[in-house]
């Protein structure tokens, strides 16, 4: 396999507060390949959200802080980028859809002027007028650049043939032409007569259509990863369908990779290849979706998978998993989950379980991780 | 209207085209907005009147004046004007202690209080609005601008302590009378307002999810001050603004009512000096023209302002305005939005990311 876009190694996020320190995420690894969905399910307050954020830098920093380990973006840590630098990162590399489709898009600024401003950030840094990021630990220093030898010169044709995309373009994009893309972006994310919306202001769409907007700004910067924090939650259900379909068509249209949060389930079979399961800021569960879902490994995954309604039977009440999510100030002793768990002992109460260990592997041999003390008595729980 | 030498320039093919004035179709956007509330029409209406009548006395009082060019020289047209003559035909407002026509004083102060009060207010508006900027935006704790703000922001406190006309008339008293005294007195207690009301609003305004979308595009912070955070805290900015003016201009007529001879009565003429002048020991009863009409311009040029103001503030507002546009405007029914097609297959030709 090639190397992954992303992969956060151990990554913890801390939020100062009155009271002291609240660590919303802890000790998190996570790799996302080329081409593949990740989605990561939890309740309210599990800090996926909080995830989302600290991937690209964006959580406000002071009150939260990386306490701890790496986020490696196609071999950068961004965790080590100084602040000045991460308009590049973000610009060029990793583009964001939010949860509320109506706050995430300026409300005095037309459409046309929202995506043009991401087109022309983004030719700006093709044209070398903004600093674009590259990857590697550095970007690449032009300043000590040995001179090409007279031979490589003479080599290369005169006029260039082919296609002329290649290399940085030196040239500003003109009006008319970031106008056809951004016509082009807004085809791109199905809408139709794209002409008749770029005078609007965002008000005056509706919920799909702004997040399809939405997404056509994230997709202008084409990133090689797409963060989708709870995309569709805002929106009903056949929009919801639509939202979905769309973006798993651009998966493959735009190669990009997806981290998709979400805490919906039947969302998440829907578009992702992997699963990662969230529990008070840290990841239970890990491993191929369907995997995930035919055996769950961990009691917590296998208490929402339960609480799930199935059809609109009414044979009693709704599965639930008794006790509420642990205020994050004062979590439990030993594994998080164990006032909660069907299958805590008194190991439980002490011992924080083991990290995610492979539990289990699929028929193609993709490793399938679990946090728990007793993962195989997971299937035989009720 | 083709082919008329008033008319449009013919285009191509003899049509004509249309004219194209930058700007006026958002100006005839907030024509009919404005048109839709009859209060802010008014008040639309009276501004434009009196910027119309200032500018016309600013350039030639002779021209609508009618005893402008006279009452600067003294020397007046035959019959003379009488000591405290009440309303006639021949003045209108009645005449004040010095035998000066009132109606040409009050229009001959206008220029001038107009001017004080868009300029106090304009730059209470620049300076306030800059440091509540900043203060608002770069609020960090433990950094350059962190400093930079709470300085800002304790210093306002402090001048936010004093009752801004108590504080002004202080200042005038340590400045001394004159005109330009009294108008730093003012400016000087104005500003903090505008400080608090641009930080109040960059904090609502800097944390909204939009923002932090345009973060997540990678616009630079300096970028996303300016178009994303600062063109949403302008609209109830200036709203403030267009109220303020007549606010201003109460306070520094005040002023200059309260302390006799702070402005320079009769020269320049000046609508709270003008008040001033008119000595209490004579009963208002018997001399009412004297104080009604300066107090009534007073009054009226405040009031439009604030009517203004109101209307404004749909104005501003792309989502009133839009609706009232439409309401007022277009008999047939807005556009339906542009239909989502759902079968991907027809637009997934070649697109922009495959090159990517």
């Amino acid at each position: 396999m090639t190397e992954p876009v992303l992969s956060v190694e151990h990554l913890s996020v801390d939020y100062q507060i009155a009271t002291g320190l609240v660590r919303a995420v802890d000790d998190v690894s996570l790799t996302i390949p080329t081409g593949r969905v990740v989605g990561i399910v939890g309740e309210t307050g599990c800090g996926k959200s909080t995830l989302a954020q600290a991937i690209p830098r964006l959580l406000p920093e002071p009150p939260a802080r990386i306490a701890s380990g790496r986020i490696v973006f196609r071999g950068t840590d961004l965790v080590g980028v100084p602040a000045r630098r991460l308009p590049m990162v973000r610009g060029t590399g990793i583009g964001m859809i939010f949860q509320e489709p109506l706050n995430s898009l300026n409300p005095a600024i037309r459409v046309y002027d929202q995506l043009a401003e991401a087109v022309l950030i983004r030719r700006w840094r093709e044209a070398g007028i903004l600093p674009s990021f590259r990857g590697g630990p550095e970007p690449f220093d032009y300043s000590h650049r040995p001179l090409p030898r007279p031979s490589e010169v003479l080599s290369k044709p005169v006029v260039p043939s082919g296609p002329v995309a290649e290399g940085p373009r030196r040239r500003l994009p003109g009006r008319s032409e970031v106008r056809k893309e951004v016509l082009e972006f807004l085809r791109l994310v199905r809408i139709q007569d794209p002409e008749t919306i770029l005078d609007r202001y965002p008000h005056e769409l509706s919920g799909g259509m702004r997040q399809r907007i939405m997404i056509a700004m994230a997709l202008s910067e084409r990133p090689s990863l797409l963060i989708a924090d709870e995309p569709t939650s805002a929106l009903d259900v056949t929009i919801q369908a639509q939202v979905l379909t769309l973006m798993k068509e651009l998966i493959d249209e735009a190669h990009a990779s997806i981290l998709f949060i979400s805490h919906d389930f039947g969302v998440i079979a829907e578009i992702a290849d992997d699963l990662g399961v969230m529990y008070a800021g840290r990841l239970v569960e890990l491993g191929p979706v369907a995997e995930v879902f035919r055996s769950p490994r961990h009691p917590y995954t296998r208490g929402l998978l339960r609480a799930i309604p199935e059809r609109y039977k009414s044979d009693g009440p709704l599965a639930a998993i008794p006790g509420s999510v642990p205020n994050l100030a004062r979590l439990p002793t030993g594994c998080r989950y164990h006032p909660r768990c069907p299958l805590a002992r008194e190991v439980c109460r002490v011992d924080p379980p083991p990290d995610l260990a492979p539990v289990g592997r699929t028929a193609e041999g993709q490793p399938h991780r679990s946090a728990c003390h007793f993962p195989e008595e997971v299937a035989g729980l009720p | 209207m083709a082919g008329s030498s008033t008319g449009p320039p013919e285009g191509p093919r003899g049509r004509p085209t249309r004219w194209r004035v930058p700007g006026a179709r958002t100006a005839r956007g907030f024509y009919r907005v404005l048109r839709a509330n009859v209060l802010s029409f008014v008040g639309f209406v009276l501004v434009v009147a009196i910027v119309l009548v200032a500018v016309v006395v600013a350039l030639d009082p002779n021209l609508i004046v009618p005893f402008g060019s006279t009452q600067e020289t003294g020397v007046y047209n035959s019959p003379p004007t009488l000591f405290r003559w009440p309303p006639s035909f021949a003045h209108p407002f009645g005449t004040d202690g010095a035998s000066l026509d009132l109606y040409s004083e009050v229009l001959l102060a206008l220029p001038l209080d107009l001017g004080i009060a868009l300029a106090i207010a304009g730059f209470a508006l620049l300076s306030g609005g800059t440091l509540g900027l900043i203060a608002g935006y770069y609020d960090r704790p433990g950094t350059i601008g962190g400093a930079l703000s709470a300085v800002i922001l304790r210093t306002t406190d402090v001048f936010l302590a004093f009752p801004s006309l108590l504080l002004g008339l202080a200042i005038v008293a340590a400045l001394g009378p004159g005109l330009w005294q009294v108008m730093l007195a003012v400016l000087l207690t104005w500003w903090p307002y505008y400080v608090r009301l641009v930080r109040g609003e960059v904090l609502a305004v800097k944390h909204l999810p939009y923002v932090t979308a345009a973060r997540a595009a990678g616009v630079s912070e300096r970028r996303i001050l300016l178009r994303h955070v600062l063109r949403n805290v302008l609209e109830p900015v200036v709203v403030y603004f267009t109220l303020d003016v007549g606010t201003v201009l109460v306070t520094f007529s005040t002023i200059a009512f309260v302390i006799p001879g702070v402005v320079s009565y009769p020269r320049p003429p000046e609508w709270g000096s003008m008040l001033s002048f008119f000595n209490l020991n004579y009963p208002i009863s018997q001399y009412w023209w004297e104080v009604a009409f300066p107090s009534a311009a007073i009054f009226v040029t405040a009031l439009a302002f604030s009517l203004l103001g109101d209307g404004l503030r749909d104005v501003l507002d792309p989502r009133t305005r839009r609706a009232l546009v439409e309401s007022v405007a277009a008999p047939n029914p807005p556009p339906e939005g542009p239909m989502i097609v759902a079968p991907p297959a027809a637009v997934g030709g070649p697109t922009a990311l495959e090159a990517g």
